[in-house]
């Protein structure tokens, strides 16, 4: 993958992973226009790369995102609602990636920050993490959370952490989660390496199928689900992967004569 | 580099543009539960079919019903009812298209119709001629039997002529009476037909001048058609009781679904697009198996179909006029802004795939 440089990110490759740093220091990696803009471009380069199966998105220095930079509306118009759509395009896009996506979490994970690591297939932060979805205390909202945070913990739970917009530890965030793999600090980089290990192979229509379902479940009935689910199944069964799979479970005479033909 | 998402292409800047779309159905639309009644269907598995296929409503041609149920109408009532029906609704869909644009059938240089329910010779396009009061020194076009995929056939037609012929006009029209393609013998097969095709006419009208907008409408810009030969009889028509039958075969949706990538797939790579490029996506209302099989295969949202799944509700499989039914909804919601990409879809017997890159 090509690698660019941008003002609010560092973006790191090693091997097929590929990591993004929010990076804006001075203001604890708030989320600004500019960052929105930046995620987009190196989502989209990352979804074009065939040398890439795993986006890992962390923070740096310590810390993940404070959430959403309000230095970043003007006072002389009012504000509109487009940067906004434009964040939401951009989850969206990080959500259905075309590979793996982690969020790593580090320090302080606060607004959009949550809202971000909501979008990834797996979800790792260290012990002293702490996170909040303080949006309405501050007369705002949540973004899109609002429409995923439930679908994590329940209705009950979304409420309590959306409308009381208590701080809550990376703990129980694992317990609720929102999260699935929690590590002392010091192991963290050891944990991220072994999450990111153990999502592979990456067998990219197996992944999209799978969690455009999972994503979907809630959403529609058993009997259009089923629809979706075997024209989902009959794409991965027509697939190399499966292929492989059903050349290696045959005999290997079989298996041999399947080659040739 | 530039972010892909800047990325725009000027498309062939003078490609013919679609400058108008007209449709028309029969005056009776029928519930599916009211088409079961009308033939006094008690088989649980046929009415299942009927009620299970996220169709709500079509319009047909069925005959006046005798004590509360139709009575079974002859070959050659089936044949007739074609060309009363084509004469109906295609001339109300072409006034559709013309009238928006002040123009009249004398003003139309090509005519290309398209039908596959009906054959007769001679063709629809003479008999509209007749009708309507098209130039005698009209070029003209009938194509038969292609099926549900012939529609961007003939917008391949349309618009070679138009790019042939700067500043003509070419009208496409196709002309899809299902209901005269119906056969009642309680066969689970025909029922699946008889469940899920309706009647409807759908015109689009094209040209090729320089000095347009994109408010004009959006320019063909390319094409990608996909044959799957292995599959010739997977879509066909069977003759029962010397009436045409229409033959469906039960996994010919998820081929279709398996197979839809390798046109897409070379249709935006020839242009350096990718999926995310495409605004709006126009895709033949087949029934509710191979749209899930092509939204699940191309990784399209329910929003990209909702025009492909509505106009399936509201009207049943059109034939090769629902991907036109689909495109005036789009029309209809004013979301199309300068430079929005779309790309159609429709899929057919041969097994067929067509595919057209349109751009505004």
């Amino acid at each position: 993958m090509a690698m660019k440089t941008y003002e609010t990110l560092k973006v790191t490759q090693e091997g097929t992973v590929v990591t993004v740093a929010l990076h804006r220091p001075q203001v604890r990696n708030a989320i600004n226009m500019q960052m929105v803009h930046d995620l987009m471009d190196v989502v989209e380069i990352v979804a074009d790369a065939n040398d890439v199966d795993v986006l890992v998105l962390r923070g740096s220095e310590g810390i993940f995102s404070q959430g959403i930079d309000l230095r970043d509306f003007s006072l002389d118009k009012p504000p509109d609602i487009y940067g906004l759509q434009k964040w939401e395009k951009m989850c969206r896009q990080i959500e259905t990636l075309n590979k793996f996506t982690v969020a790593a979490v580090e320090g302080h994970c606060i607004g959009g920050g949550v809202q971000l690591v909501l979008l990834c297939d797996a979800r790792l932060a260290e012990k002293k993490a702490v996170f909040q979805l303080n949006e309405v205390k501050q007369g705002f909202l949540p973004g899109m959370a609002t429409f995923r945070l439930a679908k994590y913990v329940g209705l009950g739970r979304a409420k309590s952490l959306v409308l009381r917009g208590k701080p809550f530890k990376a703990e129980e965030a694992l317990a609720l989660g929102i999260l699935d793999e929690v590590c002392d600090r010091v192991s963290f980089e050891e944990t991220l390496q072994r999450v990111v290990g153990e999502l592979r192979p990456f067998h990219a229509d197996a992944l999209e199928l799978a969690r455009r379902l999972l994503n979907e479940c809630y959403a529609v009935d058993y009997e259009t689900f089923i629809g979706h689910f075997l024209a989902a199944q009959h794409r991965a069964i027509n697939s190399q992967a499966f292929r492989e799979l059903i050349v290696k479970a045959a005999s290997p005479k079989k298996a041999q004569n399947a080659l040739k033909g | 580099m530039m972010a892909s998402s800047e990325y725009r292409r000027p498309f062939a800047q003078n490609a013919p543009r679609i400058y108008s779309v007209g449709t028309a159905n029969p005056p009776h639309r029928y519930t599916q539960q009211e088409v079961l009644d009308l033939y006094g269907e008690k088989d649980w598995k046929i009415r299942s079919i009927f009620l299970g296929g996220h169709i709500a409503t079509r319009h047909l041609y069925l005959p006046e019903p005798v004590n509360g149920h139709v009575p079974e109408e002859s070959n050659e009532e089936l044949i007739a009812k074609h060309l009363r029906g084509a004469l109906e609704i295609g001339p109300k869909a072409i006034e559709r298209c013309l009238t928006p644009l002040g123009l009249a059938p004398y003003d139309i240089d090509f005519l290309c119709c398209i039908s596959s329910t009906g054959f007769l010779c001679p063709g629809i396009t003479a008999h509209l001629i007749r009708k309507m009061g098209f130039r005698e020194s009209i070029r003209r076009s009938d194509i038969l039997g292609m099926g549900c995929n012939a529609g961007i056939n003939g917008l391949q037609a349309v618009t070679d002529f138009a790019k042939a012929n700067p500043g003509k006009w070419a009208l496409l029209v196709c002309v899809e009476i299902c209901s005269a393609a119906y056969v009642y013998n309680r066969s689970l097969n025909t029922a699946v037909v008889n469940s899920l095709f309706g009647d409807g006419a759908a015109a689009l009208l094209v040209r090729c001048d320089p000095h347009a907008s994109w408010k004009d409408g959006p320019r063909v810009v390319d094409f990608e058609p996909h044959i799957i030969p292995e599959a010739i009889r997977a879509m066909r028509f069977d003759l029962e009781d010397n009436k045409l039958s229409f033959y469906l075969d039960r996994d010919i949706p998820y081929v279709i679904g398996l197979n839809v990538r390798k046109p897409i797939g070379r249709l935006l790579g020839r242009h350096q697009l990718k999926k995310r490029h495409i605004q709006h996506w126009v895709v033949h209302s087949g029934g509710k198996k191979v749209i899930d099989a092509i939204a699940y295969n191309l990784g399209l949202t329910r929003y990209d179909l909702r025009h492909t799944v509505s106009v399936l509700r509201d009207y049943g499989n059109l034939s090769s006029a629902s991907f036109i039914f689909s495109y005036k909804e789009l029309c209809l919601e004013n979301v199309v802004h300068e430079g929005d990409l779309a790309v159609m879809i429709t899929m057919g017997p041969g097994t067929s795939i067509e595919t057209a890159l349109l751009a505004w």
